[in-house]
C-alpha cells in the first residue's frame, strides 16, 4: 500500500464519515444551531453593548467597539473625547447601536431588582427595553446570557483541545507502543535519572518557564550524549523496554480515582479566580476517556497492514505513530471530544454557580443562575441561563451521538 | 480468579500513595495558616510579654496539630537553605525567610537578623504609648511588620529609612530604640555584603525521615486515627460519621428508585422499539440526562420549596425530630424533607441508567440466538423476560460498581442547595475553609472506594460472563 492509496482511503473514510452523519438529521440540526450559537460567541461584542458601534459626537465619528479591542490588543488608546461619558445616556448626534444596548455590566438603576420580561419597564423605547428582565442591580440578562455564550463556548473549546492534546499524545504512545515496543539503551535511560534531577532543579531555579524548557531540553540532550558516551560498554549498550502502557494506564487510574470535581474544586478554591484557570484545570483533568479511546484505537490499527508496511519500509516509529497510526484513529475521539464539551460547559456553569473559579465581576450562565431567589420575578433569572445551559449541553450530546452513529462500522448499509 | 485480585490489590497501594502525595502536595502550598485559623486570633500587638505568650500557644498548638515536622520525608533543596528552615514556626515567616535565603544565599547572616528584627520589634512592643508619641508609634509598628514580612530590597530599605527618621523624632523613643534600630540595619547589610546567592544552584537532599508530616499522617490515616477538624476541632472520624448517615441515605433511596424505574422503563422501551411510546420516553430521558442538577434543584427549590409558588415541602435540611413525635410522624417529617433532594438526586442517573438497559437490550434482541427462540415458537413475552433479560444485564450490573464512590463524595450541589448535612457539602465546605485533615480523609476514602469499585465491575464482568477469563492475560 502506497502513501497516495492511503491518502484517497482516508478520503473516503471522512467523507463517508460526513455522509453518515448527515443521514441524522437531530445531530446535523445540532449542529447548525452549534454554529449559530458560536456565531453568537464570536460577534458577543456587536449583538450586545453599551457602546455604539458608529456614533458621532461633537461632530466627530468614533467606532468605540473597534477601538475598545485595539485598545485590548494596546494598538491604539481610548477614544479621549469619549472618556467621562455615559455610553446608555450620552446625547450622540447620531448612533447605530448593537441590537441589544446593554454590555453584561452595564447597571440599568431605573430598573433594578429583578424587573421580569413582562413587566412595564422604565425604558426610553421598546429599543431599550430588557427583552428577557433584569437581575438584582439592574443588568439585562439577555446581554449576560449573549456574553456567557462565549465563555461557554471558549470553555468548551479550550479545555477539550488542552485535554485532546494530552489524551491524544499519552493514549497513543500507551496504545501504539504497549509496553515493550519503546525501547532504549541502559545507558540513556541510566543517564536520564541524574540528567532529569538537574535539569528540574536547575528549570525551578530559574523560576521563568522559558528558560525551565530550554534547561530541560538541554538535560535530555545530554543525558543522550553522556548515554552515547557509555555504549561501548556493551552491558550498556543493551535495550530494555518501557513500560509505557503500564505507567499510563497507572496514571489514568490515579486521576479518575480522585473524585474528579473535588479536585477541581480544590484547585479552583485554592487560587485567584480565573475563567482561564477553570479551562486548564478542566483540560488537565479530562483527558482521560480520550486517552482511553485512542489507545483503545491504537490497539486496533497498530496491527493493520499499512502499519506493517510503513514499518518495513523503515520509517522511524514516532513518524508512523504520528503520520500514519493515530491520523486513522482519530475518528473515535471526536465523540469523546463532543461529550467533553458538553461536559466542560456543564461543569464551568457549576462552578460557577457556586461562585469558584470567575472573578465576581464576570457574569457567566451559571453565576446568573445562582443569582436567582425564591420570588416570582427573579424566576426568570433562573429560567433562561438554566435553559441555555441545558439546550448548549443538549446540542453537543446531539452531536456526540450522531458521532458515534456515523462513526459505528455496525451501521453500515 | 484469587491471583487477579491480588495482583490488583497490590497495585492500589502505589495508586493510593500517588494519591495521598497528590493531595498532601497541594495542602502544603495553599496559602492560609491553620495553626493561626485554629487560634483564631493574631496577637501581634501588646507588649512584648503578650507577643511571647501568644507565640508560645502558637508553637504549642503547632506541635498538637503535628505541624512542627518537616512536610515530607526529604527534601530537594539547595545549599543556601538551610535543614532545619522548617523549625521557625510561623507560616509567613517561614516563607518569606525562604524567599530572603533564595535572593542571598547566605542562612547564617539572614538568621542573625531575623533574632534582630525580633528583638527590636519586642523592643518597639514595650514601648508605652503617651499622647506625644502615638501617631508615631503607629508608623514605626507598620514599619517593624514590613521588616517581618517582606523581603523586597527597597520595601525594606524604605522600612529602616522610614524608622530611623521616625525614631529620631522623638528623644524618648531615640534612647531606648536606635541602638537596637542601628544593630538591625547593620544586620541588614551585612546579609547584602556577605551575600552568596551562587549557593543556591548546588543542589541539597535533606533527608527528615520519618519524622515528618506526611510519614504522621499515612501512619495514622492507616491505623484509622483521621486527627481532628481545623473547623471546630472535633476529631474527623465523628464529622464524617455524622455527615456519611446522611449521604447514605440519600444516595441508598435514590440508587434503589433508580434500578427500580430504570430497568422496566429500559425493557419496555427496547420491546417497543421504534413505537411512538418509544420515541417519547427516549426523547424524554434523553432530555432529563442533559439537564443539568443545580438547574433542577434551583426551580425545585422555587416552585415547591416555599417562594412565590408552592410552598409544599421544606427545602432546607433534613428536619427536626423529638420524641413526642409517633413513629410514623418521624417519617413522614423526614420524608417531607427528602423527598426533593430525592429527585434531583435520582432523575439523572435514572436517564442514563433506562439509556444504558433499553440499547443493551436492543443489542441483545438483535443476537441470533433470539432469532432462534423466537423461530422455535416462543411467545415474545417468555423470549423477552426469559432469554434476553439476563444477558442485556451484564452491562447494568456493572453499572452498580460506579455507585461506590457516590456513596461517600456524594452530589455536593444537591446537598448544598438544600442544605442537607451530608458528605459533599462536608466536602466542600471543609474544601472552602482549608479544613485539610477533613480533606484528605474524604478524597483518600473516595479513593479507595473508586478503586474497589472498579474492581468489582471487573469481577462482576467476569462472574456473570464466563467468557471473560483475567488469569490468562
Amino acid at each position: 500500500m502506497t502513501a497516495s492509496t492511503n491518502t484517497t482511503l482516508k478520503q473516503d473514510y471522512w467523507s463517508y464519515v460526513k455522509r453518515q452523519f448527515k443521514k441524522n438529521k437531530r445531530a446535523l440540526f445540532s449542529l447548525y444551531i452549534v454554529g449559530f450559537m458560536a456565531f453568537i460567541a464570536l460577534f458577543a461584542d456587536f449583538i450586545a453593548n453599551e457602546k455604539p458601534i458608529v456614533c458621532k459626537y461633537e461632530g466627530k465619528t468614533f467606532y468605540p467597539i473597534f477601538n475598545q479591542y485595539l485598545v485590548n490588543l494596546k494598538l491604539a488608546k481610548p477614544y479621549a473625547e469619549l472618556n467621562n461619558i455615559s455610553w446608555t445616556d450620552a446625547e450622540f448626534e447620531s448612533a447605530i447601536r448593537p441590537p441589544i444596548p446593554y454590555s453584561p455590566n452595564t447597571q440599568d438603576i431605573l430598573n433594578f431588582g429583578f424587573v421580569s420580561p413582562f413587566e412595564k419597564q422604565d425604558v426610553k423605547s421598546i429599543r431599550w427595553r430588557h427583552w428577557l428582565g433584569t437581575e438584582s442591580i439592574g443588568r439585562d440578562v439577555l446581554s449576560a446570557l449573549i456574553h456567557g455564550t462565549r465563555i461557554a463556548f471558549m470553555v468548551g473549546l479550550v479545555s477539550m483541545s488542552i485535554a485532546s492534546v494530552i489524551g491524544i499524545f499519552l493514549g497513543a504512545i500507551a496504545g501504539f507502543f504497549g509496553d515493550n515496543r519503546l525501547k532504549i539503551s541502559r545507558a540513556t535511560l541510566l543517564m536520564l535519572f541524574p540528567m532529569g534531577f538537574f535539569g528540574l532543579f536547575y528549570a525551578f531555579a530559574f523560576k521563568k518557564l522559558f528558560w525551565g524548557l530550554g534547561i530541560m531540553l538541554l538535560a535530555a540532550f545530554l543525558a543522550y550524549v553522556f548515554g552515547f558516551l557509555l555504549k561501548p560498554v556493551s552491558f550498556f549498550k543493551k535495550k530494555i523496554a518501557i513500560p509505557l502502557d503500564i505507567l499510563i494506564q497507572r496514571l489514568i487510574e490515579i486521576l479518575v480515582s480522585i473524585p474528579g470535581l473535588f479536585l477541581i474544586i480544590a484547585i479552583i478554591a485554592i487560587a485567584k479566580p480565573s475563567i482561564f484557570l477553570v479551562m486548564v484545570v478542566i483540560g488537565l483533568t479530562s483527558w482521560t476517556e480520550i486517552a482511553r479511546f485512542i489507545r483503545a484505537e491504537l490497539l486496533k490499527v497498530r496491527s493493520l497492514e499499512f502499519i506493517e508496511a510503513a514499518e518495513a519500509l523503515g520509517y522511524p516509529k514516532w513518524r508512523i505513530l504520528f503520520r500514519h497510526a493515530i491520523p486513522n484513529a482519530i475518528g473515535p475521539v471526536l465523540i469523546t471530544i463532543a461529550f467533553g464539551i458538553a461536559a466542560a460547559i456543564l461543569i464551568e456553569s457549576f462552578l460557577s454557580f457556586l461562585g469558584l473559579g470567575i472573578p465576581p465581576e464576570t457574569l457567566t450562565w451559571g453565576k446568573l443562575l445562582s443569582l436567582a431567589g425564591g420570588g416570582k420575578s427573579e424566576l426568570w433569572v433562573a429560567v433562561f441561563p438554566g435553559i441555555a445551559i441545558f439546550l448548549t449541553v443538549t446540542l453537543f450530546n446531539l452531536i456526540g451521538e450522531g458521532l458515534t452513529d456515523a462513526l459505528d462500522p455496525k451501521q453500515k448499509k | 480468579m484469587l491471583k487477579y485480585i491480588f495482583k490488583r490489590l497490590l497495585i492500589f497501594i502505589p495508586t493510593l500513595f500517588v494519591i495521598a502525595l497528590a493531595t498532601f502536595y497541594l495542602s502544603v502550598n495553599v496559602p492560609g495558616d491553620p495553626v493561626e485559623q485554629m487560634l483564631n486570633a493574631n496577637n501581634d500587638a501588646g507588649s512584648s510579654a503578650n507577643q511571647k505568650a501568644s507565640e508560645a500557644a502558637y508553637i504549642q498548638k503547632r506541635h498538637e496539630l503535628g505541624l512542627d515536622l518537616p512536610v515530607f520525608y526529604f527534601a530537594v533543596s539547595n545549599q543556601a537553605t538551610p535543614k532545619d528552615l522548617y523549625k521557625i514556626p510561623k507560616k509567613f515567616q517561614r516563607k518569606n525567610l525562604g524567599e530572603l535565603v533564595e535572593k542571598y544565599g547566605n542562612w547564617k547572616e539572614i538568621s542573625t537578623y531575623y533574632e534582630q528584627v525580633k528583638h527590636f520589634s519586642y523592643a518597639v512592643s514595650d514601648v508605652i504609648s503617651d499622647s506625644a508619641n502615638a501617631d508615631i508609634l503607629i508608623e514605626i509598628r507598620n514599619d517593624v511588620q514590613n521588616l517581618l514580612t517582606e523581603n523586597d530590597d527597597q520595601v525594606i530599605e524604605y522600612a529602616f529609612q522610614n524608622l530611623k527618621q521616625n525614631i529620631g523624632q522623638d528623644t524618648s523613643l531615640e534612647s531606648v530604640l536606635s541602638g537596637t534600630l542601628q544593630q538591625t540595619y547593620q544586620d541588614y547589610t551585612n546579609i547584602k555584603t556577605k551575600a552568596t546567592p551562587n549557593k543556591k544552584l548546588i543542589p541539597a537532599i535533606h533527608w527528615y525521615g520519618t519524622q515528618s508530616q506526611f510519614h504522621q499522617w499515612i501512619t495514622h490515616f492507616f491505623k484509622g486515627d483521621f486527627g481532628i477538624s481545623y473547623q471546630d476541632g472535633r476529631p474527623v472520624k465523628t464529622v464524617i460519621w455524622s455527615a456519611v448517615r446522611w449521604t447514605l441515605v440519600l444516595s441508598v433511596i435514590s440508587i434503589i428508585l433508580t434500578y427500580l424505574i430504570a430497568i422496566p422503563l429500559g425493557i419496555f422501551s427496547a420491546a417497543k422499539k421504534g413505537s411512538l411510546t418509544d420515541q417519547g420516553i427516549t426523547t424524554t430521558l434523553f432530555i432529563l440526562y442533559s439537564l443539568p442538577n443545580f438547574w433542577v434543584a434551583t426551580l425545585l427549590i422555587l416552585f415547591f420549596g416555599g417562594g412565590d409558588f408552592f410552598d409544599i415541602y421544606p427545602a432546607n435540611g433534613v428536619g427536626q425530630l423529638d420524641n413526642t413525635m409517633s413513629l410514623f410522624q418521624q417519617f413522614w417529617t423526614r420524608t417531607h424533607h427528602l423527598i426533593l433532594p430525592v429527585i434531583c438526586f435520582t432523575y439523572g442517573g435514572l436517564a442514563f441508567l433506562s439509556r444504558q438497559m433499553r440499547g443493551a437490550m436492543i443489542n441483545t434482541l438483535s443476537q441470533d440466538y433470539i432469532r432462534t427462540a423466537k423461530a422455535k415458537g416462543l411467545d415474545d413475552e417468555k423470549v423477552l423476560w426469559k432469554h434476553a433479560l439476563k444477558n442485556s444485564l451484564i452491562p447494568i450490573i456493572t453499572l452498580f460498581a460506579n455507585v461506590f464512590p457516590l456513596l461517600i463524595s456524594g452530589a455536593v450541589i444537591i446537598e448544598f442547595k438544600f442544605t442537607i448535612p451530608g458528605m459533599g457539602k462536608t466536602a466542600y465546605e471543609a474544601l472552602l475553609a482549608r479544613d485539610y485533615p477533613v480533606v484528605y480523609t474524604i478524597v483518600m476514602f473516595s479513593a479507595i472506594l473508586t478503586l474497589i469499585g472498579y474492581l468489582v465491575a471487573d469481577i462482576l464482568y467476569a462472574w456473570v460472563d464466563p467468557r471473560i477469563k483475567f488469569d490468562k492475560r
